[in-house]
């Protein structure tokens, strides 16, 4: 391992000169010089383990051959990586590891692409070996991961990975001596996170995805570099094709903010875009029922829909709505479209549903809408707070950089999450915590509200800032006396100590991150709680510190170009606000055209409107509200009074049901555009099959329909949009390796510290009181599960293996106390609904708390109340208090 | 029979030693440590056992107070001591009998070292097979605990040294010491890479020291008498001291005989262990354990000590000396100590484990008839591809039996092979060529 | 009752001997198998729970031993070591007496469910073969009579007199004195 400040040591490979850290092993020092030291167990993502013995050199004054993969380089070394004695060597152990190698290659997937199969081509490697070769009984693995331990070569690359990289530890090298094969526990078949990792490392063919068993070898696939669209990591990946068929994906070590990881989604979810509900024709509503049509038909009879209800009604009584799944291009068209050619500000997106608290406290504090720092930031940070964020299921590979911080690189992990440390096999970021505080979803202000009273009692403000801001400091401290450490540990049931002693870390972190997510983010206090988070960076004068930040996470994976494109009612491109005049003339002229002055209506209020009578069309880009909405937003009578209803749409969802056009629209698999990571780094979306059947790619039906409006908006392709759009918002950094953060802006911050806090602080700094738990009930929350994301994942055939219906997640012990086991099924009522499903008991899932995966949640969401928030009009429905019966 | 004072086993050898503490104490034990303890400065406890040229008895010899030297000066933290009570190479029985007859003197000998060293942990890593050793090893604990000699302040000098005894559950490679870690951290006992070496990163990565438990049986003997003492019996100045040798095989009275280091084999076996059974002449001999090279005739006159031995072409190693009459078969001596060597392949390195369970098929292929004449040079070449090439020293140790018994004894395996081709039994091509 | 709660005491005890808990895991798998004559798989669970591991780290350390039982065995489990230097003196016959009285080989489990039968490298008496363990105890010099007596002793009263040791107790004060296993 070598540090940021390791010496530099000279060395020679082969007589070639080389200047690396101290400590650099020698096969990497190797590889700066073009030379390739053979190898199976080494990977640059693991700890050496120098076990196949294949990269052994010769190194001047060491008597023997020595391992490249686990020597460190050192000043004035001589490697040599090509003698006779090395070649025989290198020849010698490849003997060995294929002495009981089936050499099954015409059956085995890895062909064309084997660490084994190229060495032993390179060696021209011959076998003396006549004796019996190893066999291992074939035994049933994974729904998703094949193997075949014959083939494997021991190098222990998946269990190290799995355990190392992933810290799932659900693989285990059984048995001992040649015997060793890879195995889940006992005989169960393999129980894990299926993040695909072990698939990927495998030098092999000892490990592949059933999901592509015999379907082709490497040469006869096509491949296109994405970005996965199901979470707002932006991971990028490798999808490869045959002709328009979806084979496999998956992601080079070293691609992308990913670096190569991908989670189960990533790599098993691609099926999707292929599934066979994808709708290929446009539909039209005739005589109440959709019905096949042609792209003519239907453009033009929304064309004059359109016109003849602007006509009547005006702007303003149209709406649009659109997933932050849609690239930056479509969303850009869009809203241009919305406000230059309808003439409404009443745009939202998903970005609605808890993202965009996030960014409107970063705003108000920072100035900024972006994170003020990096995944790069988070491997360095030396403190990192998660709130409210399971990471390791919703934003996976983020979780991987917080986990690399924690376990590599010794970073203090500080989780306020209601999550119960327990270790299985599936990653639980509780486990790596060092101060956890397992607080419910609806009170997790309480357990901020308690690090931030620590941290003003143990006198840990650094003095500038009273100096500097008095008012503010007076008024948080005043916030913070309103309750006792008594009242705190009433509500939490948390030793005050544990709070001092995580502030006291914090306070001393010189790069210290807070990640927040959905817990908090889609909650009652979202926007709250990430101002409450903010003033804890700021009170231990971290926030405007390098490799410090906050970074709330996107849910979608181009929520934060949803609101940089402008697709949310309050903001212009570049989140410029609507209502700010100079950016209003400014999108005037850019665009030629006038724009709406009246404030628009977000998400809810649009719906309100709907049912109210004063919207009467609109635009439904791939969101389907009524089935995502719970009960009292009456999603669906308010849809079904509108004149004109138009949905663009992968399936027909419960949403597009009710439109009169729906309109074929092309997946993330089948465009070309770009998307907006959780970081703020724009990257460039692929597509690696042509659009299924007539589907089309949503910009280009806003484009066509300007034109048949006769006001065009013309591209030639995405590329134009982009260009387009990077004229519009300054600053718009170009497609680069790495995302450059905004800095916290002073004067923003100075607003915020001398007046921006008053208005809702002491609202803000109110415990709240723990809901009373009625015998017999539960808290439930809804929220995001590893397999699953929504529609998308829904109908991936792979991850529906993985986890295929909702189930309810609860307690062992509180499965004992409604006399209930894995499996039952239960009938859940809340003072909203009811719904019925089956429970999986986790330990992980706190005692009296339960929660159910959202996007099985169509029934779920009945149970559910919602709270809009006033500010950023978030509309929040994410627990519930509910009783529990058992039905048969 | 010439004889010589005995120093490890001399207590035991008394009629009606049970080996308690009541015992021990009467024989003057626990004085060294009473002698030792906060009156001579530990670093100056680490100087007299390397003057007493103390090695190590485990396998390799280090010098034992040279490796107490490599621990890290100014390391605040714990550091450990961890005796390697692993005895597991076939032909070694020394410290199963240490153990079980004479507890206590292995036990302040751990106490010793660890003053030494600056350990207030101590883990007797005992076989797991052992059963009746590790209780006896408890027992003893248990009673050294009552009387102060173990535990927290010792005999009231404030020095803390807890001792626990851990049980392996079957594996050779356990003896090996970074594995012997691994195993008493919980995990698969797989050889770590060195370095590190367990003296900076040992046990939970903390400054570690590994010793055998005949190694640590000598401490008190040398605190109490004396370096000089030490350093001037068996074969100064690189083997000092007696070996408890573990004669087994086919002599009259095999069994565990403590002579200084230098003595012969034929000395061990004529003199100590009665001869040979049925009186017939020696055919050969191990000198040091399963892993140690085969030796002849020729070399029963090499003195039993660390650099004679491997001057001679093998090795001290454990001190397990077996011994093999005329007419035993060299090929299935060799066969057995390789079906030892394939089982207890740990297999983390390709070579050993792949090779291990190559040599093994083909010896067992020779031995039943069906060798082919090539199959000699394969063997040959194999070891030599194993031999160096490992991260443990496994990899040398198996392929000692085949390499020396091809050097002395290739008659047998050509005889043989020239049997199996006279049968015509089997014709064998190999896959693919060179 | 489950495995930690019927052994809780020496459970804590175990595990206050070590700073990192993984360390006892090899010692509960002990307390393990004592329980049940092998390590059950709800017992491995409930270990990896105790010792925050995951199972499959539980299950491939046990797989790394070969002391550790993943089936029931027989009541009298004989361990017949069958190294060099044991089959110098003799071991082989043993392999055969063995099976002409009891009618099991290697790997094999007599028909009541007494006697298993397997063997074994090294044991460390090879100064002392041809030897057998059964059980936790070890039978040195082993004769034919010897094996006989041994065998009826096993089947008579579960142990025999004729198995190593003890050496620190004086024969009379060993039940007294010896610590339970
Ligand atoms: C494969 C292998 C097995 C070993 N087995 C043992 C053993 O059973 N007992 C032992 O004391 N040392 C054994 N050793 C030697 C140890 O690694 C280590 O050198 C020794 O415990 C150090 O103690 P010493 O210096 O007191 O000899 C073994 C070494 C190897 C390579
Ligand atoms: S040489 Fe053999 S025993 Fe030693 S680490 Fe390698 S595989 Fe394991
Ligand atoms: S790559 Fe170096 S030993 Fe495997």
């Amino acid at each position: 391992m070598t540090t940021p400040t390791a010496p530099i040591v000279r060395l020679t490979i082969d007589g070639m000169t080389v200047k690396v850290p101290k400590g650099t092993l020698v096969i990497e020092a190797a590889r700066r010089v073009g030379v390739m030291i053979p190898h199976f167990c080494y990977h640059p993502k693991l700890k050496p383990d120098a076990n196949c013995r294949m990269c052994l050199v010769e190194i001047e004054k060491m008597p023997k051959l020595q391992t490249a993969c686990s020597t460190p380089a050192d000043e004035g070394m001589s490697v040599r990586t090509a003698t006779t004695v090395v070649n025989d060597a290198h020849r010698s152990v490849l003997e060995f590891i294929l002495a009981n190698h089936p050499l099954d290659c015409p059956v085995c997937d890895q062909g064309g692409k084997c660490d084994l199969q190229d060495f032993s081509h390179q060696y021209t490697a011959a076998s003396r070996f006549v004796e019996t070769k190893r066999i291992f009984q074939k035994e049933y693995f994974s729904p998703l991961i094949e193997t075949q331990m014959n083939r494997c070569v021991q190098c222990l690359r998946c269990v190290r990975y799995c355990d190392e990289v992933m810290d799932v530890k659900a693989l285990a090298p059984v048995g001992r001596g040649t015997m060793t094969e890879i195995k889940h526990f006992g005989p169960h078949p393999l129980n894990c996170e299926f993040c695909g990792g072990c698939v990927q490392i495998c030098p092999v063919g000892a490990i592949t995805s059933r999901l592509s068993m015999y379907e082709y070898r490497p040469w006869m696939l096509k491949r296109a570099d994405t970005i996965c669209g199901y979470c707002g990591d932006g991971c990028q990946m490798t999808v490869q094709t045959k002709d328009q068929e979806l084979i496999e994906v998956n992601s080079a070590h070293g691609a992308g903010r990913n670096n190569g990881d991908l989670c189960a989604r990533g790599f098993f979810g691609f099926h999707a875009a292929s599934h066979p509900d994808r709708l290929t024709h446009p539909l039209i509503r005739k005589n109440g029922a959709l019905v096949q049509t042609t792209w003519e038909e239907a453009l033009e009879y929304v064309a004059n829909r359109v016109s003849e209800l602007k006509q009547l009604h005006g702007g303003q009584s149209f709406g649009g709505l659109i997933s932050g799944r849609c690239t930056n291009e479509e969303l850009y068209v869009f809203q241009k479209f919305m406000r230059g050619a309808i003439g409404t500000n009443n745009i939202d997106s998903s970005a609605r549903y808890g993202h965009v608290n996030g960014l409107h406290a970063m705003r108000l504090v920072q100035g900024t809408h972006r994170w003020t720092v990096t995944f790069d930031d988070v491997l360095d940070a030396d403190v990192l707070v998660l709130v409210g964020t399971n990471i390791t299921e919703t934003n996976p590979i983020t979780g991987l950089k917080v986990k690399e911080a924690v376990k590599k690189r010794r970073a203090t992990l500080i989780t306020i999450e209601s999550l119960e440390p327990v270790v299985d096999t599936m990653s639980n970021i509780a486990n790596l915590s060092d101060h956890h505080f397992c607080i419910p979803p609806s009170e997790m202000q309480n357990g901020i509200l308690g690090l931030l009273k620590a941290i003003l009692e143990e006198d840990l403000i650094p003095p500038d800032i009273p100096q500097r801001y008095p008012g503010y400091v007076k008024a948080v401290t005043t916030a913070l006396r309103a309750f006792s450490w008594q009242d705190l540990h009433r509500s939490t049931d948390i030793e005050p100590d544990s709070f001092r002693q995580a502030a006291k870390v914090l306070a001393a972190g010189r790069r210290v991150i807070v990640l927040t997510g959905q817990v908090l983010l889609r909650s009652e206090r979202g926007y709250a709680g990430s101002l409450t988070l903010l003033d804890l960076l700021i009170l231990t004068g971290k926030l405007d510190q390098p490799g410090c930040g906050f970074a709330p996470l996107a849910e979608e994976n181009n929520d934060q170009g949803a609101v940089e494109m402008g697709a949310v009612a309050e903001f212009l491109p570049g989140a410029c606000s609507a209502d700010n005049a100079a950016d209003r003339e400014r999108f005037m002229c850019l665009w030629k055209r006038d724009l709406p002055l009246a404030v628009g209506a977000s998400l809810v209020d649009m719906l309100h409107r709907a049912e109210t009578g004063s919207l009467k069309a609109m635009f439904m880009v791939g969101e389907n509200p009524v089935a995502s909405l719970p009960a009292p937003i009456r999603a669906e009578d308010s849809l079904q009074k509108l004149d004109l209803l138009v949905c663009q749409e992968l399936f027909l969802t419960e949403t597009a049901s009710l439109a009169h056009v729906v309109l074929p629209a092309a997946s993330s698999m089948e465009k070309t555009g770009t998307f907006t990571n959780t970081e703020g780094h724009v990257q460039a979306v692929r597509p690696s099959i042509e659009p299924i059947g007539e589907s089309r790619p949503d910009w280009e039906v806003f484009a066509a329909l300007s034109v048949l409006f006769g006001m065009p908006m013309e591209y030639a392709e995405s590329k134009d949009i982009l260009k387009e759009i990077r004229g519009a918002i300054s600053g718009y950094t170009s497609l680069g390796p790495t995302p450059l953060p905004p800095k916290v802006d002073p004067t923003a911050m100075d607003r915020y510290l001398n007046e921006g806090y008053q208005p809702d602080l002491t609202t803000r700094y109110r415990l709240i009181a723990p809901k009373s738990r009625p015998d017999g009930t539960l808290q439930i929350g809804f929220g995001q599960s590893l397999f699953h994301s929504g529609k998308l994942s829904i109908r991936s055939k792979g991850l529906l293996q993985l986890e295929g219906t909702g189930r309810l997640r609860i307690n062992p012990v509180d499965a004992a106390r409604f006399a209930l086991m894995d499996g039952d099924r239960v009938r859940l009522y809340s003072t909203s609904g009811e719904m019925t499903t089956e429970i999986k008991v986790m330990e992980r899932v706190p005692q009296g708390t339960a929660w159910f995966p959202d996007h099985f949640g169509q029934t779920a969401v009945g149970l559910f109340e919602c709270a809009i928030d006033p500010i950023t009009r978030v509309p929040s429905f994410r627990t519930a208090t509910v009783s529990i019966m058992k039905v048969a | 029979m010439p004889k010589h004072e005995l120093i490890l086993l001399k207590n035991m050898m008394q009629p009606g030693y049970t080996g308690s503490l009541s015992d021990y104490e009467k024989t003057g034990g626990y004085q060294a440590l009473r002698k030792t303890l906060g009156k001579i400065a530990p670093a100056d406890v680490t100087a007299m056992v390397r003057k007493s040229g103390l090695r190590g008895r485990g396998g390799a010899g280090f010098p034992t107070g040279v490796k107490w030297g490599f621990l890290p000066k100014d390391y605040q933290g714990p550091r450990y001591l961890c005796c390697n009570a692993d005895e597991s190479e076939p032909g070694t029985f020394k410290d199963r009998q240490l153990m079980e007859r004479d507890p206590h003197q292995v036990l302040e000998g751990i106490v010793l070292s660890c003053y030494a060293i600056g350990a207030e942990t101590a883990f007797i890593y005992i076989r797991g097979e052992m059963v009746l050793g590790s209780k006896i090893l408890e027992h003893a604990i248990a009673e050294a605990r009552a009387a102060g000699y173990i535990g927290k302040n010792i005999l009231g000098t404030g020095i803390h040294a807890d001792v626990w005894v851990h049980r392996g559950a079957g594996a050779y490679i356990c003896g090996e010491e970074t594995a012997l870690l691994e195993s008493l951290e919980g995990k698969r006992g797989l050889p770590r890479i060195k370095p590190p070496f367990p003296a900076t990163h040992g046990l939970y990565n903390k400054p570690t020291v590994v010793n055998n438990v005949e190694t640590l049986a000598n401490l008190p003997h040398i605190m109490s008498r004396g370096p000089e003492w030490f350093a001037a019996i068996g074969s100064p100045p690189k083997s000092t001291g007696t070996r408890v040798f573990c004669v087994s095989g086919h002599v009259k009275r095999p069994g565990n005989y403590e002579v200084p280091m230098g003595v012969t084999v034929r000395e061990l076996v004529y003199e100590h262990a009665g001869g040979m059974r049925s009186d017939q002449p020696i055919k050969a001999f191990i000198p040091g354990g399963a892993s140690a090279p085969f030796l002849t005739p020729a070399h029963l006159d090499v003195k039993l000590d660390f650099e004679h031995v491997a001057a001679a072409g093998s090795m001290l190693g454990s001190g397990g000396v077996t011994v093999m009459e005329e007419g035993t078969s060299m090929v299935w001596a060799a066969l057995r100590l390789m079906e030892f060597f394939y089982h207890e392949s740990c297999g983390k390195c390709s070579p050993c484990r792949e090779g291990s369970s190559w040599l093994v098929q083909t010896l067992r292929r020779i031995l039943a008839k069906r060798g082919r004449m090539e199959d000699l040079e394969t063997l040959l070449d194999l070891c030599k591809n194993i031999a160096g090439r490992t991260v443990c020293a496994f990899g040398d140790a198996e392929v000692a039996p085949i390499q020396s018994t091809l050097k002395y004894w290739r008659q047998e395996y050509v005889d043989l092979i020239n049997e199996a081709e006279a049968a015509n039994l089997i014709k064998l091509e190999p896959v693919g060529k060179g | 009752m489950t495995f930690s709660e019927k052994y809780k005491d020496e459970i804590t005890d175990i595990l206050s001997r070590y700073p990192v808990k993984r360390s006892a895991l090899i010692p509960l798998l002990y307390v393990a198998q004592r329980d049940q004559g092998y390590v059950t798989e709800s017992a491995m669970q409930e270990i990896a729970q105790l010792l925050r591991l995951t199972p499959p780290q539980v299950y491939e350390t046990i797989t790394f031993y070969t002391m550790f039982n993943l089936k029931p065995t027989g009541r009298f489990h004989l361990q017949v070591c069958k190294s060099l230097m044991c089959a110098l003196v003799g071991s082989d016959t043993l392999f055969g007496w063995i099976h002409a009285k009891l009618g099991i080989g290697p790997g094999e489990t007599t028909a009541d469910g007494l006697f298993s039968l397997s063997a074994v490298e090294c044991l460390a008496a090879c100064g002392t073969g041809p030897m057998m363990q059964v059980n936790d105890d070890y039978y040195e010099q082993l004769t034919e009579d010897k094996l006989d007596r041994i065998v009826s002793d096993l089947r008579s009263t579960g142990t025999s007199p004729l198995k190593s040791g003890p050496f620190m107790w004086p024969e009379a004060v060993e039940s007294a004195d010896r610590p339970s296993s």
